[in-house]
């Protein structure tokens, strides 16, 4: 069944691709192979067709025949639309492109990367070298949300979505772009009940996705920069802690710090922090060899953190 | 699953103009390339070769010529060029050039550019996607590329993340990559006689070896099998931990906790890192596993005797 579907479908594609003129309806279903049936059933299995082959991008032109024809339709496809054309690629800019797409491993992308690349390589460029590239991405999956979020995004439709931060709340959003930064997903939007531009983790997304059904909705800012909106961890203020650290370990801490006394079972060390719980985990992966000396409020952190572990 | 008709006359229309640059290609090389089995090219073939145009003579037919396992296209009719990209497959590469961008030199990163310009001159619409370039290149990554590329071993010197000491090893690089911000090398370290992997910023020199000492052969089974079943309580607080170590997660169940088990690892890495998170993380099994912790945490009190 599906068989001849397929090769109906490809049959047909091929005949409106051949055509210079517009074919009649009623000349598609006598000569084209595959339509059997009644009269009836042929149309409406043309009208699936053509509906399925727009559904996979391909233009289907419509256009009045001629004087004698007036009241039958006639289509083709015109090969301007349907071909794939990238003037003036390169061997080496296909070859680059190969190697770009190889970063999507395993990710819901990857098809669609890869199915690009094979249409690349049938325009019968010669891919002239293979990079040396041996650099991988690894990341987090992206999910399905992807697509529904970009159709959103594209269509210009809020949506809302359940979002797990401190509390689980629904997210009303304008979403204006989809971010892959520091290895994850993140959405970006204007938040509606806030009013303001915020990003989200789509790993923290709950569930799926709502897309209103309405189109058009909004207009994502001329001067929408999405740079402007990411945390800035960057500019976070660097302290400076005082640490122990016993002899003949911490080799990473030591490169990273400044001695500033040498001691007989410890050296003690200033280093330069910027986020609290990542340098507190950090001291905490080095066990009894480093011990924390200032500052005092840090220090009370870490207490915390290890009594939890005791109690 | 069965494939619906609209999939494989997709699979179908681009298969014919591949074929067609890429005469006397394999069935099995076609099979990896349309990331389908062979036997599914086999029967797309069989399909392929009974289309053709209005008259459906020999001659109106798409003629091609299957033999030994390779095929040739003689005659695609009207299949004669690929199809249109869609939407997704020129955003997928769009963004996989932003990508490759955020991890190259400055001349690469001039070459993409042009390149997308083109890309996007071929098919003009909204990307909803950004790639937002962050990591800090290590001028390493060049000089390791050409040694894998060249089977080259590599003498290094190293501040390891699970032991606290610099060590200095000879390994074969076998794979770079990227994950949460950092580069990290995987390679067959003759040192320890094992597969390890190794995060760039914590090399201290590196220099290409003319040593011939490597004896290495892959066996994915040499990677460090440690332990299985290790079993934590990971509460929402902690959620950072999921997300830097997705690569070690087996199975993971969300409600009020994250119940997470992770595949066989370094337990002493293990331990380490737990401690950094206090009480949001709870060890459920193995029982040395959290021995091992609790041991820790005690050393780490008494560094800290005043204080209650």
């Amino acid at each position: 069944m599906s068989d001849r579907k397929t090769e109906r479908l490809i049959n047909l594609t091929l005949a409106l691709l051949a055509t210079k003129r517009y074919l009649k309806k009623s000349e598609i279903l006598t000569n084209v192979q595959g339509y059997e049936g009644s009269q009836d059933a042929k149309e409406r299995m043309f009208e699936r067709d053509k509906d399925d082959l727009r559904s996979l991008g391909i233009e289907i032109e419509v256009g009045d025949l001629d004087v004698f024809f007036e009241d039958e339709p006639g289509y083709r496809i015109p090969q301007k639309s349907y071909e794939l054309n990238v003037p003036d690629l390169t061997g080496r800019e296909l070859a680059l492109l190969s190697v770009a797409s190889n970063f999507w491993n395993d990710s819901i992308l990857a098809p669609n990367a890869q199915s690009g690349i094979r249409k690349l390589q049938s325009l019968g460029i010669p891919a002239s070298l293979d990079f040396e590239f041996r650099m991988k991405y690894r990341f987090e999956n992206p999910s399905e949300l992807l697509e529904l979020i970009s159709k959103a995004i594209l269509q210009k439709s809020r949506i809302s979505f359940a979002y797990d931060s401190a509390s689980l709340k629904t997210r009303h959003l304008e979403p204006y772009r989809i971010v892959f930064w520091n290895s994850y997903w993140y959405l970006i939007g204007m938040d509606i009940d806030r009013k303001a531009i915020r990003l989200f983790k789509l790993s923290r997304f709950q569930g799926s996705v709502e897309i209103s059904k309405k189109k058009n909705e909004f207009n994502i800012p001329t001067d929408f920069d999405v740079s402007q909106h990411l945390p800035k961890e960057d500019v976070e203020i660097i302290r400076t802690a005082v640490v122990e650290i016993r002899k003949d370990s911490g080799a990473l801490f030591r490169r990273r710090g400044k001695q500033i006394a040498e001691g007989v079972e410890f050296d003690t060390y200033e280093i330069d922090y910027e986020n609290e719980r990542a340098f507190l985990r950090e001291i905490l992966w080095h066990g009894e060899n480093i011990r924390l000396v200032e500052p005092q409020a840090l220090k009370e952190q870490l207490l915390i953190l290890i009594d939890g572990i005791l109690t | 699953m069965t494939e619906s008709a609209l999939d494989r006359t997709a699979r179908a229309l681009d298969l014919v103009p591949y074929l067609l640059e890429h005469q006397g290609i394999s069935v099995a090389e076609l099979a990896q390339v349309f990331g389908v089995s062979e036997k599914q090219i086999n029967s797309d073939l069989i399909l392929i070769h009974m289309c053709g145009l209005p008259g459906y003579t020999p001659l109106e037919l798409i003629e091609m010529y299957y033999e030994d396992g390779y095929v040739t296209v003689s005659d695609p009719q009207s299949l004669n060029k690929p199809r249109k990209m869609n939407r997704t497959e020129i955003t997928s590469l769009l963004v996989s050039l932003d990508l490759l961008k955020s991890t190259r030199s400055d001349r690469i990163a001039e070459e993409v550019e042009t390149l997308k310009t083109k890309l996007r001159k071929s098919l003009s619409f909204e990307n909803p996607y950004v790639v937002v370039a962050n990591s800090k290149n290590s001028d390493l990554v060049e000089q390791i590329e050409l040694a894998i590329t060249k089977a080259n071993a590599l003498e290094i010197v190293y501040l390891s993340g699970s032991k606290d000491q610099s060590t200095e090893r000879l390994i074969l690089p076998l794979e770079l990559y990227q994950q949460n911000n950092f580069t990290y090398l995987k390679a067959w370290c003759q040192t320890s006689e094992g597969e390890r992997t190794f995060r760039l910023d914590r090399f201290v020199s590196l220099k290409i070896s003319d040593a011939n000492r490597i004896s290495y052969t892959r066996n994915e089974k040499l990677i460090a099998p440690q332990l299985a079943n290790i079993e934590l309580i990971v509460s929402k607080q902690a959620r950072n931990f999921i997300e830097e170590n997705r690569g070690i997660i087996a199975n993971l169940v969300e409600g009020e906790a994250i119940q997470v088990t992770l595949h066989p690892i370094d337990l002493d890495w293990l331990a380490r890192t737990i401690l950094g998170y206090g009480s949001s993380i709870r060890v459920v099994g193995p029982k040395q596993l959290a021995e091992d912790i609790t041991t820790r945490a005690k050393a780490i009190r008494q560094l800290y005797p005043i204080s209650k």
